[in-house]
């Protein structure tokens, strides 16, 4: 059996310029970089140079850069940090508000919970499934002077593309800083600054890189506070030597990335719709979580009536295909995420979930396999023989 | 037994691990599978008992150590709803419910299945301590090797029709060389303690459980009196949820000579005890039957089990007109005979079928009079 991989949303295999790139350094600037020798000046040239090719990609400035260990990281030190350096600089003063799109990934709202245990008030900004914020909400929380608010740019559970924009333009009006989790923003534009308070938060291994780093830009105007001490690393903002490979690794990893963007995007769409097709022909109301929506085209998530999510994707896995149900971290849970909770509406729990998501190194002829097992698999377990077990019989009682 | 994909029930307990062991040693191809009861998050302290979140770790290592899948199920839905909500019910209406035979019935085996079937799987295995023989007449089941593990009684709910494709690897073996395989594959759950408690109770105390289950004030919690047969009222009880009828603990002293408790009414409230030889019964009423093998013939002497850890005793039983339904009488008194807990009917070592206890029966040799009726 060769295995179909379709969930590079999870995590995706490591692009080979990538890999070739970090070797390099391991091999030849493999010193600390604040070392005061020519091998730490080797290593920080290379730490420097990935940092600049990040910065020019993302409109920062080099020293707006930080390389940190991970994406969960990343969003903890863009949200904890932010209220931290508010915590000490204005002591005295109650802390303002955080405010969130009700999409995030546990990375996202788990932190705001650690805040909310502290006494921040927490504001949910809810999204449709166009994409498209609340606009009175939005005004209303703007209005009360948010300490951040954090916004995915695409949802890792359905591939939702949030009008980041929109969110950021309003923001910026009002003074308020915002955080954009671009996790899986691998297929669209990423939000330039261009002289607004944005932070962003990228992922180094769901764009093909090593894992265990990942960018966080901080716009000069914006401060925050470590949440580690123990060196002057990273600007202040991150302690710890350096990961000079993972740095190369992530700053190779996100060029490849935006390079293939334009080309890829149109036979991503083309395949996912393969899928999509082929999963709604096996068996009748097939659902596409926020199908009318500006979908990243690498993602989808589809909601299946009468099928259980863990037994398809037991048998998809038999039948060598990987996919998940979404983000789901909690061992054998099966509970839905906050999106395609949001979009299948009050019964998505009767529904199966399946989130196919598509990487660099798909190719056609595999998707056109996994479309063709999907539809079998599918078609078997809508067509079970045995019924599930029944509700309270009357007859022992 | 051909080699074919066989879906493996893991709690993570030793015996489980040992079953999936021993059919990837007989070449099987083997999906472990940890069914996720309920949710662990309302188990304050560590998960002792099996299937808790430990138990699925545990699964999840011993599956990788034998280079087989592993997958959890969330049955949390059908199991409150089959075997949690019904043993509240039963505690509330009187009667000591068993929610291990319940399990096996509505949902473990049901839902292994199903899943089972779905995944393309030719059978499902077990743990339990209990042999199939699977011969050109059809499959038939029997109590396990080991007397003191067999695990028959619990398993009378099984559809007749589910036995071709069960296998119980466990059920020619003991204890001990359970435990010794286990040691010798290196499984981490070798040396993990037996679960005694009920698996969504694993504090053991089911009372404050049925707290938090049922209304406050429910009258199975509320305080009533202690009633002889005679209709005298000789002591209070703090709830009769408390009691299990042949219980002697917890009645408070003060009687001529030990007392036990003889039925439990819910209507009054009323918690009925008495000598030891008032609880002498001859025969009891099962309903909600259910029959693996023929009912036996009304003049055959077979075997009838009624507590877990109980002997078979002799007696006959009468199957009613469609089998819903049967009736026994022993061949020898029996003491505390429990409603709510399961008979099981055998022929030597053949489970033959079972049922609820509905009603029993004081009164020696005749059908049905001045049964103790029971609130069914």
């Amino acid at each position: 059996m060769t295995g179909i991989y379709l969930d590079h949303a999870a995590t995706t295999p490591m692009r080979p310029g990538v890999a070739a790139a970090m070797r390099q350094v391991e091999e030849e600037a493999w010193g600390n970089p604040s070392s005061p020798h020519q091998v730490g000046a080797r290593a920080r040239r290379a730490l420097t140079e990935a940092r600049a090719r990040v910065a020019a990609r993302l409109g920062y400035a080099p020293r707006e850069i930080h390389f940190v260990r991970g994406g969960t990281e990343a969003n903890n030190l863009a949200i904890l940090g932010r209220f931290a350096h508010l915590r000490t600089s204005a002591p005295d003063d109650p802390l303002p508000p955080f405010g969130l799109s009700a999409l995030e990934h546990s990375s996202v709202s788990a932190p705001a919970s650690h805040l909310e245990g502290q006494g921040v008030e927490l504001v949910r900004l809810p999204f449709d499934a166009m994409g498209r914020p609340d606009r009175s909400r939005l005004r209303q929380c703007l209005e009360r002077g948010p300490g951040l608010l954090s916004v995915q740019a695409v949802n890792s559970e359905c591939g939702l593309a949030l009008s980041v924009e929109e969110v950021l333009e309003a923001s910026a009006a009002a003074g308020v800083p915002v955080h954009v989790d671009g996790a899986q923003a691998l297929h669209m534009e990423l939000p330039k600054p261009s002289g607004r308070p944005l932070l962003l938060s990228l992922s180094g291994h769901k764009l093909g890189g090593p894992r265990g780093i990942a960018i966080l830009a901080v716009p000069s105007s914006v401060a925050l506070a470590p949440l580690l001490h123990g060196g002057p690393q990273e600007f202040g903002l991150r302690p710890g030597t350096e990961d000079v490979a993972g740095a190369v690794g992530v700053a190779q990893a996100l060029e490849e990335t935006m390079e293939a963007c334009a080309v890829r995007t149109g036979e991503l769409e083309t395949l996912r719709a393969l899928l999509e097709r082929r999963a709604m022909e096996a068996t009748e109301g097939v659902r596409i979580v926020a199908r009318e929506g500006p979908r990243s085209p690498h993602i989808v998530a589809l909601g299946l009536p009468g099928v259980e999510t863990e037994v398809l994707l037991g048998a998809l896995d038999l039948e060598g295909v990987a996919a998940s149900a979404g983000s789901a971290c909690r061992s054998g849970s099966s509970e839905p995420g906050p999106a395609v909770r949001t979009f299948l509406g009050p019964d998505a729990t009767t529904f199966g979930i399946l989130r196919l998501s598509l990487g660099w190194n798909t190719t056609p002829a595999e998707v056109e396999e996994a479309s063709g097992i999907l539809h079998r698999v599918l078609r078997r377990l809508t067509r079970s023989t045995i019924a599930p077990s029944p509700s309270k019989e009357g007859s022992s009682r | 037994m051909k080699p074919s994909r066989i879906l493996a029930a893991m709690s993570g307990g030793v015996d489980s691990s040992v079953t999936a062991a021993l059919l990837v040693e007989a070449g099987h191809e083997v999906i472990g599978v940890t069914m996720k009861t309920f949710c662990y998050d309302e188990t304050a302290g560590p998960s002792r008992t099996c299937c808790g979140l430990d138990g699925i770790l545990d699964a999840r290592s011993v599956a990788d150590r034998l280079g087989i899948r592993h997958m959890v199920f969330d049955v949390e839905e059908e199991f409150t709803r089959d075997v949690i909500d019904d043993f509240v019910d039963e505690y509330a209406a009187g009667r000591t419910p068993n929610p291990c035979v319940r399990c096996n019935s509505n949902t473990k085996f049901r839902d292994l299945l199903r899943r089972g079937e779905a995944l393309g799987c030719d059978g499902i295995a077990t743990g339990h301590y209990v042999r199939v023989r699977h011969g050109a007449e059809g499959s038939t089941l029997h109590r396990g090797a080991d007397s003191g593990k067999d695990q028959a009684y619990f398993l009378w709910g099984l559809p007749a029709g589910m036995i071709p494709r069960l296998h119980f690897p466990l059920g020619g073996l003991t204890k001990p060389e359970v435990r010794a395989m286990a040691r010798e594959l290196g499984l981490v759950t070798a040396d993990k303690p037996e679960s005694q408690e009920i698996c969504f109770v694993p504090s053991g105390d089911y009372r404050e459980f049925l707290q938090q289950r049922l209304r406050p004030r429910h009258p199975a919690l509320e305080p009533g009196p202690l009633v002889t047969l005679e209709g005298d009222v000789v002591g209070r009880h703090d709830g009769y949820a408390g009691f299990t009828v042949g219980q002697r603990k917890g009645l408070g002293g003060g009687f001529p000579e030990p007392f036990y408790v003889l039925e439990i009414r819910p209507e009054g409230r009323e918690v009925v005890i008495g000598p030891k030889e008032a609880l002498e019964t001859h025969g009891l009423e099962a309903t909600g039957a259910n029959w693996i093998a023929s009912p036996p013939a009304p003049d055959e002497e077979v075997l009838v089990q009624i507590r877990h850890r109980g002997r078979g005793i002799p007696a006959r039983v009468e199957a009613s007109e469609g089998g819903a339904s049967w009736e026994c009488r022993f061949l020898e008194a029996e003491p505390a005979v429990t409603p709510g807990q399961s008979a099981v009917v055998f022929r030597g070592d053949q489970l033959l079928g079972g049922g609820r206890i509905a009603r029993i029966l004081r009164e020696e040799g005749s059908r049905t009079p001045e049964a103790a009726e029971l609130s069914a």
